[in-house]
C-alpha cells in the first residue's frame, strides 16, 4: 500500500502551486488518494484547494476533486457542517455507495440537515427558503440506492424524517413483502413521528397505499382510518365486507370491529355504525331502534343468540317478508352482529362473562384488612370500599359487601356516597342491568324514596362508571336526574356520571345541562361539573374550553378551579401541538391551580408521544415552579407521556426521585406506576422499592399505589419481589402504628394488585399500538385523588381484562384448545390466602370433597384425552425450532383449564417436573408478559383470523357441519335479578342475590331465556 | 529504453543546455514540461510502483528538481525554490532504498535551510534540522547554514554579514545577499522595542547602512510609521499599538452565578 511509501504530502502540496493545470490535476488526484492519511499536513493548505475549487477556468471535473479533496479534509476536522457543503460542490464525485467513515457520516449529515430543512419548510409555510437542490440530489441518491439494495425499511425511515412522501409510497410499493413493509411503517409513523398533521399525512397515504393492492389489509387500513377519524372509510369497509359471499369476509369484518372497539374510540365507532347502510328492504326499521332504550331491547332479542345483546334490527330481519333475497337477509343479519360490537356491547358482555367465570379474587385478604382497620377510621374503612370494588371490578360479585352489611353501614355522608359508587365499578359493563341493580339507591323522582343524597348521587356516579364510554342508553336518564335535583351532592354524582357515560361524545345538550350546574357556582357540584365537562368534550380541542378557562379565572371557589383546570385538560387529549397555545396560557397563569392544570394539559396533549419538548417543558416546571401541587403535577404527568416507552421512564425520573421535597419524589413515584402500569418492569420496581418505605406518609401511600401498579397480575414465580411486596402490604395493614394515609395506600395497593379478580391489568396502549382514550383518561382523573377520593373509581375505567377470547361466526365462544409455551407456573394466579383460623376452615372439607370427587372422575376422562392432546400440541410444537419438546412425554400434569371447577383440587403432590408447556382452553386469561408464549395448534378445528395471542379474536371453522361445542354461556344476568330493596335502609342492603357466589365458584347457570 | 524516458532525457539535455547557456525563460518552459511528463511516470512518488525503469526514472526525476531548485535560485524566485524542493524532497527522504546519495543533496539541503533562515522561518529550519542524520551535520554545507543561524540567533550580526565570503557554493549567494537584509529587519525590529527614538547617525550605523539617504529609502519602503524629525528618527507611533487584552470579568461572573444557581434548583 501506497500509505507506507511516503512519509509527506508536501511535495503534491507543492505542486499545487505549480502553474501548469496538468500538474495540479495530478497533485489533487493524488492528494485524493492520500487525504486519509495526510489531511493534517493537507488541512495547512486547505485555502488553496479551496481557491482551485473556486477557480472559474478550471476544468469543471477538476473542480468538483477539488471541492471532494475539501469537504474530505474538513470531515477530518469535524468541521462537518463546511464538509457537507464541499461535498454538495462534489457532485457526482460524492460517491453515496462508498463504505467509508466519511460517506456515511455525511450522508447521514446531509439527510439530517435535509431532513430539518424539510421539516421548517413545512412547519413555517410563508417564507420557505429553497433547499439546495444539490443537497436534494444527494438524499435522492441515497434513497433510490436503498431501494435499489433492498434496504426498504432505512429508504422508509429516511423518506419519513425528509417528508418525501413521493420516495415512501415508491419504497413500499417496490419491497418484496409490501404488508410487513406497511405494518412496520405504521409502527414508525406511531412512534417516530412527533408532529400529528404529518402523521396523518403519512397514514393517508399508507391506506391509499393498501387500497392499491391486490389483496387489502383491511384490520390494518381501519386502524389508519380510525386514527384519522375518518368513519366513511371504515364504513364502507365494513359494509364490503358484510356484502360478501364469502363467511370469511365477514368474520373479518367482525374482527376488524374488535379491534376498532379495543380503541375505545366512542364518537368514532359511534359514527361508523350509523354510517353503515341498512339493508335495502326495510329502509328504517333496524336504524331507529336504536336510539330507543336497548335495556329493553333485551327481552325482545327472542331469536338471536343468547350472548349478544341483538336490538330489535335482529328481531326486524326475522320478521321481514320472505320475498327479501337471500342476500340482503344474511347482509341485515351480520349487520346486526357489527352494530353489536361496535356498540361496544358484544365486547363488553364477553368480557363480563369471563371476569364472572374467572374470578379468582381472595376475599380472605379483604376479610383480614376488614378486621384490622379501626372501625373510628373513617378513611381506613372507606380505603377497604374500594379496595373491594377495586379487587371485584367488572366482575359482578359483591359477595363481600352483602356479608358485611352491619360494616358497611358505617359509612355515613360521603362514605356512603362512595361505597354506594363503588357497586358500579363491581358491576361495570353490566349494561343491561345496570339501572335495575341501582334501582334502589337512585332518585325516586319526587316521591322522596328516603335514600339519602349521598347514596343517591353515588348510584349516579355508579351509573355513569357502569356505562363509561357506552352509554348511550343511560345519557338521557342521567340527564333528567341531573336536571331534577338541586342537592349539590346528587348534582356531583350526576355530572361524574354523565360526563362518564357521554365520554367524549361532546354533546352540545349536555354540555348546557352541565354547564348551568356549574354556574350555580356550588363547590361541591361545581367540581364535579369541570371534570363531567371535561370529560364530555374529551380530545375535541372545542372552543369550549377558552370558556371554561374564564370562568376558572371568575370563581372564589378552589374546588371548582381544580375541575374545571383538569376538565380543560381533558379537552385537549392527544391533539399535540394543536394544544401549544392553552398549555401556554395555563402554566403561566397566576393561580397556581390553573397551572397545575396546565400540567394535566401537557400530559394529556402528549400522552404517549414521548414527545421530547414536551417532557422538557414538564422537567422544567418540576424543579422550577413554587407551588407543590404544581411540582408534584408536572412529575406525575411525566408519567402520562412517557407511557408508550415504560422502559425510559424509570431512568427519567430516578433523580427526582430523589429529590428533597416529598411532593416530588410522589410524583415520581405515581408517574413511575402510571407509565409502567402493568409491565412488571423490574427497573420501575427498584426505583420503587426505596419509596415504599419513605419518611414521609403521603409519599409511601404513592410508591404502595404505584408498585401494585406496576405489578397487577405478577405473581411470585415471575419476580419475587411481588410476594416480598404482598408481605409488606399485609405488614403496613395490621401494624397500629402505620400513618392513615399510607395505611390507606395499601389498602388500596392490595385492591390494586388483585385488580378486577386478578384478571385485568392496566393497560394504556391497545394492542395497535393506539392510546385507549377511556383508560388514559380514567388514570387522569384517577391522579386526582389526592383530593377526592371518590375519584378512585376512576381507575377502574384503565383496567383490561387479560384474556384470550376466541369467537365464532356466531359471535359464541367455541371450545378450542391451544398452546401457552411456558412452565404455567409462570403465569398462574397467586396463591390463594390460607385460611387462618381453623373454624372456618371445618366446611371446607366437603366442598372441596365434592368437587374434587366430580373433578377426578372427570379427569379419568380427560386424561385420555389430554394425552392425545398434549401429543398432538408435541407434533406441533415439533414444528416449532424453538420449542421444547424434551419432556412432552409427560405435560399431562396441573391442567389449567378454564373450568374453574378445578382450581380447588389439591396439587398433585408427585414431584414431577413441571412441563414446559400447558394447554389452555378458549376463553382463557393471557397475562400480557405470556403473550408471546401463545401458539396456536395447526390441526385445530379452528383458525384465527388474525394470530393474535390475547383479546377478541374471531375464529375460522374448518368443520362447520359438525356440532360446536361453546363455552363461556353463564351469563351473570338475570332479569328477576332486580332487588326487593325497598325496605332496605343500608346503602347495600339491596343484596343482588341473582348469583349467590360463595368462597367457592358455582356451576355454570343456564342462560335464562325469556321468551 | 523506454521511449518515453528517452523524452524525458532528451528534453532534459536541452533543459541543462538552457541552463548552462543562462537563457531562463526557455529553461524555465522546458521544466515545466519535463514536470508535466513526470507525472506520467508511476514509479515516481507518491505511487512507487515498481517498473523496470524505476531507477532510471527516479533518478532523472531528482536530477530534474535538482536542476529545478537552483534554477529558482539563478531565478530569484523564492516561491519557485520552495514549491520545487518539496516535491525533490521525497526523493531524498522516501527514495532512499532505491537510489544511491545524490552528490548534490547536501548542498541543496543546505540551500534549503538558509532559505528558511532568510525567511526568518525558525521553527520550520530547526525540524528541517532535526530531519537530518548526524552525518549530513558534519557536512560543510550545512554546517554554514547551522553556524549562520546560531550567530544570527545570537545577535553577532556583524558574525553573519562576515561569513559571506566563506560560502560553500556559489548559488548560496543570492541568500546571503538576502540574509543581510533579514538581519537589518531584525535589528530595526530591536531598535524599535529598544529606543524610543535614535538620531539618524546612530540610525545609520545601527541598521548597517553606508549612507543617510540609503536609510530614509529603507525607513519609506519598510517602517512607514517611523517619524523623522529634527534628525532623529522617532520609534512612539510603533509602540502604540497593540492595546493589552482586556478580561471580560462581568460576563465570567454572571456565568459563574447562574451557574451557581441552576446547580441549587437542581432537584
Amino acid at each position: 500500500m501506497a500509505a507506507t511509501m511516503v512519509s509527506s504530502a508536501g511535495g503534491l502540496l507543492a505542486m499545487l502551486n505549480e502553474s501548469h493545470p496538468l500538474l495540479k490535476q495530478h497533485a489533487l488526484l493524488n492528494l485524493n488518494n492520500y487525504v486519509d492519511q495526510f489531511w493534517p499536513e493537507i488541512s495547512t493548505s486547505v485555502t488553496i484547494i479551496e481557491s482551485l475549487y473556486e477557480d472559474e477556468e478550471f476544468d469543471q471535473h477538476q473542480r468538483q476533486l477539488a471541492a471532494l479533496l475539501v469537504s474530505k479534509v474538513f470531515y477530518y476536522l469535524e468541521e462537518f457542517n463546511d464538509s457537507l457543503s464541499y461535498a454538495l460542490g462534489a457532485g457526482s464525485l460524492f460517491d453515496v455507495s462508498e463504505d467509508s467513515d466519511y460517506v456515511h457520516t455525511l450522508l447521514a449529515k446531509a439527510i439530517d440537515e435535509y431532513a430539518s430543512l424539510k421539516t421548517k419548510a413545512s412547519e413555517c409555510s410563508a417564507d420557505v427558503e429553497s433547499i439546495d437542490p444539490r443537497l436534494e440530489a444527494i438524499v435522492e441518491r441515497m434513497l433510490d440506492k436503498c431501494i435499489t439494495d433492498g434496504k426498504y425499511q432505512q429508504a422508509m425511515g429516511i423518506a419519513i424524517e425528509c417528508r418525501r412522501l413521493d420516495k415512501l409510497e415508491e419504497a413500499i410499493s417496490r419491497s418484496d413483502n409490501v404488508h410487513g413493509t406497511l405494518s412496520y411503517c405504521i409502527g414508525v409513523s406511531h412512534s417516530f413521528i412527533n408532529r400529528r398533521e404529518y402523521r396523518c399525512e403519512v397514514l393517508r397515504l399508507l391506506v391509499n397505499v393498501y387500497q392499491k393492492l391486490p389483496s387489502p389489509d383491511y384490520l390494518s387500513i381501519c386502524q389508519c382510518l380510525m386514527f384519522l377519524d375518518e368513519p366513511e372509510g371504515v364504513a364502507s369497509i365494513l359494509e364490503k365486507l358484510l356484502r360478501s359471499e364469502n363467511k370469511d369476509d365477514a368474520l373479518l369484518a367482525f374482527q376488524i370491529a374488535f379491534d376498532l372497539v379495543e380503541n375505545e374510540h366512542q364518537a368514532f365507532l359511534l359514527n361508523v355504525r350509523d354510517r353503515l347502510p341498512t339493508p335495502k328492504s326495510q329502509p328504517l326499521e333496524s336504524a331507529n331502534p336504536r336510539s330507543t332504550e336497548p335495556v329493553s331491547g333485551q327481552t325482545e332479542d327472542s331469536t338471536a343468540s343468547e350472548d349478544v345483546p341483538m336490538d330489535e334490527g335482529a328481531s326486524a330481519s326475522t320478521t321481514s317478508t320472505p320475498q327479501i333475497d337471500q342476500s340482503e337477509e344474511t347482509y341485515s343479519e351480520r349487520l346486526t352482529k357489527i352494530k353489536g360490537i361496535l356498540s361496544g356491547e358484544t365486547s363488553i358482555q364477553l368480557t363480563l362473562q369471563f371476569l364472572y367465570s374467572h374470578n379468582k379474587s381472595d376475599l380472605l385478604i379483604l376479610k383480614a384488612i376488614k378486621q384490622s382497620v379501626e372501625m373510628r377510621n373513617s378513611v381506613c374503612h372507606s380505603a377497604t370500599i374500594y379496595s373491594n370494588a377495586i379487587m371485584h371490578a367488572g366482575t359482578t360479585v359483591d359477595t363481600f359487601l352483602r356479608e358485611n352489611l352491619d360494616w358497611l353501614s358505617r359509612a355515613t355522608n360521603w362514605a356512603k356516597f362512595s361505597a354506594t359508587a363503588g357497586l358500579g365499578v363491581i358491576h361495570r359493563g353490566h349494561l343491561q342491568q345496570g339501572r335495575s341493580l341501582m334501582a334502589p339507591y337512585l332518585p325516586q323522582g319526587g316521591a322522596g324514596g328516603g335514600g339519602s343524597p349521598y347514596s343517591e348521587g353515588g348510584a349516579l356516579y355508579a351509573l355513569g362508571l357502569i356505562h363509561a364510554n357506552h352509554g348511550e342508553g343511560i345519557k338521557q336518564f342521567l340527564r333528567d336526574s341531573l336536571r331534577s335535583t338541586n342537592v349539590e351532592v346528587i348534582q356531583h354524582g350526576a355530572c361524574l356520571g354523565l360526563g362518564l357515560a357521554a365520554l367524549g361524545t361532546a354533546d352540545e345538550d349536555i354540555y348546557d345541562d352541565i354547564k348551568s350546574v356549574l354556574y350555580t357556582d356550588s363547590a361541591v357540584a361545581g367540581e364535579a361539573a369541570g371534570i363531567g365537562m371535561g370529560l364530555l368534550m374529551v380530545g375535541t380541542a372545542s372552543e369550549k374550553a377558552s370558556e371554561m378557562l374564564t370562568y376558572a379565572h371568575e370563581t372564589q371557589h378552589e374546588k371548582i378551579i381544580r375541575g374545571l383546570a383538569l376538565g380543560i385538560a381533558l379537552t385537549v387529549y392527544g391533539r399535540e401541538e394543536e394544544a401549544d397555545t392553552l398549555i401556554e396560557q395555563m402554566t403561566r397563569d397566576q393561580d397556581p391551580i390553573i397551572r397545575y392544570g396546565g400540567m394535566y394539559a401537557l400530559a394529556l396533549a402528549y400522552g404517549g408521544t414521548a414527545n421530547n419538548k414536551a417532557i422538557r417543558q414538564l422537567l422544567h416546571f418540576a424543579v422550577s415552579d413554587v407551588s407543590d401541587d404544581v411540582r408534584r403535577t408536572a412529575v406525575l404527568a411525566l408519567g402520562f407521556v412517557m407511557y408508550s416507552e415504560p422502559e425510559q421512564t424509570p431512568r427519567i425520573v430516578s433523580l427526582l426521585s430523589e429529590s428533597y421535597n416529598p411532593h416530588v419524589r410522589y410524583g415520581a413515584a405515581l408517574a413511575v406506576g402510571i407509565s409502567c402500569a402493568g409491565t412488571g418492569l423490574s427497573e420501575a420496581i427498584s426505583l420503587l422499592e426505596p419509596l415504599t418505605s419513605d419518611v414521609v406518609d403521603f409519599v409511601r401511600q404513592g410508591a404502595l399505589i404505584a408498585m401494585a401498579m406496576v405489578m397487577v397480575q405478577m405473581n411470585e414465580a415471575s419476580d419475587s419481589r411481588v410476594g416480598t411486596f404482598r408481605r409488606q402490604l399485609e405488614k403496613i395493614i395490621l401494624d397500629k402504628h402505620e400513618d392513615t394515609m399510607s395505611k390507606m395506600g395499601a389498602i388500596l395497593a392490595s385492591g390494586i394488585l388483585d385488580a378486577g379478580g386478578r384478571n385485568v391489568t392496566i393497560r394504556l396502549l391497545s394492542k395497535t399500538k393506539h392510546d385507549k382514550i377511556t383508560a388514559v383518561v380514567g388514570l387522569a382523573v384517577f391522579s386526582q385523588f389526592w383530593y377526592w377520593y371518590p375519584l378512585i373509581y376512576f381507575i377502574s375505567l384503565s383496567f383490561s381484562a387479560t384474556a384470550f377470547i376466541g369467537l365464532n361466526y356466531d359471535l359464541k365462544v367455541p371450545k378450542f384448545d391451544f398452546i401457552s409455551n411456558a412452565k404455567p407456573s409462570l403465569f398462574e394466579y397467586p396463591k390463594p390466602t390460607i385460611v387462618p383460623t381453623a373454624t372456618s376452615a371445618v366446611k371446607l372439607p366437603t366442598a372441596v370433597l365434592s368437587t374434587s370427587a366430580k373433578a377426578t372422575k372427570a379427569r379419568a376422562k380427560k386424561e385420555a384425552e389430554q394425552k392425545a392432546n398434549t401429543e398432538k400440541a408435541a407434533a406441533a410444537a415439533a414444528g416449532e425450532p424453538s420449542s421444547a419438546v424434551a419432556n412432552t412425554g409427560k405435560g399431562k400434569s396441573s391442567e389449567k383449564d378454564g373450568d374453574s371447577m378445578q382450581v380447588d383440587n389439591p396439587p398433585e403432590k408427585k414431584a414431577e417436573p413441571e412441563p414446559s408447556f400447558e394447554l389452555v382452553t378458549n376463553p382463557a386469561r393471557v397475562v400480557p408478559s405470556q403473550e408471546k408464549y401463545i401458539k396456536f395448534m395447526e390441526d385445530s378445528r379452528y383458525v384465527p383470523v388474525k394470530s393474535a395471542p390475547s383479546g377478541f379474536v374471531l375464529l375460522r371453522d374448518l368443520k362447520p357441519t359438525e356440532p360446536e361445542v361453546l363455552s363461556l354461556t353463564d351469563a351473570p344476568s338475570s332479569t328477576n335479578a332486580s332487588p326487593p330493596a325497598a325496605a332496605a335502609p343500608a346503602p347495600a342492603a339491596g343484596g343482588q342475590q341473582a348469583m349467590a357466589v360463595d368462597d367457592e365458584p358455582q356451576p355454570p347457570q343456564p342462560f335464562e331465556y325469556t321468551s | 529504453m523506454d521511449p518515453k524516458l528517452t523524452e524525458v532525457s532528451q528534453y532534459f539535455e536541452r533543459f541543462k543546455a538552457a541552463c548552462v547557456r543562462e537563457d531562463i525563460d526557455t529553461s524555465a518552459n522546458l521544466l515545466s514540461q519535463l514536470k508535466v511528463l513526470l507525472t506520467s511516470f508511476r514509479s515516481l512518488p507518491p505511487l512507487f510502483e515498481v517498473t523496470p525503469n524505476a531507477v532510471q526514472e527516479l533518478t532523472i526525476a531528482r536530477d530534474i528538481y535538482e536542476h529545478a531548485v537552483l534554477l529558482s535560485v539563478k531565478m530569484g524566485d523564492q516561491d519557485a525554490f520552495e514549491r520545487d524542493f518539496f516535491q525533490l524532497k521525497p526523493y531524498y527522504t522516501d527514495a532512499r532504498k532505491r537510489l544511491p546519495r545524490s552528490p548534490q543533496e547536501h548542498m541543496i539541503l543546505g540551500l534549503n535551510l538558509l532559505r528558511l533562515l532568510v525567511q526568518n522561518r525558525i521553527a520550520e529550519f530547526h525540524t528541517e534540522l532535526e530531519l537530518l542524520p548526524a552525518e549530513s551535520l558534519e557536512d560543510p554545507c550545512i554546517k554554514h547554514a547551522v553556524e549562520l543561524e546560531q550567530s544570527f540567533m545570537e545577535g553577532a550580526y556583524n558574525r553573519v554579514l562576515t561569513a559571506k565570503q566563506t560560502v560553500p557554493n556559489q548559488s548560496y549567494d543570492y541568500f546571503m545577499d538576502l540574509l543581510a537584509k533579514t538581519v537589518r529587519d531584525e535589528i530595526a525590529g530591536c531598535s524599535e522595542k529598544a529606543y524610543d527614538f535614535l538620531s539618524i547617525n546612530d540610525a545609520r550605523q545601527m541598521l548597517l547602512f553606508s549612507s543617510d539617504n540609503e536609510l530614509l529609502k529603507y525607513i519609506n519602503e519598510e517602517h512607514p510609521e517611523w517619524e523623522i524629525k529634527d534628525g532623529s528618527v522617532i520609534f512612539q507611533k510603533a509602540k502604540e499599538t497593540a492595546p493589552c487584552k482586556e478580561i471580560p470579568s462581568l460576563q465570567l461572573i454572571n456565568q459563574t452565578l447562574s451557574y451557581a444557581r441552576e446547580l441549587e434548583r437542581i432537584v
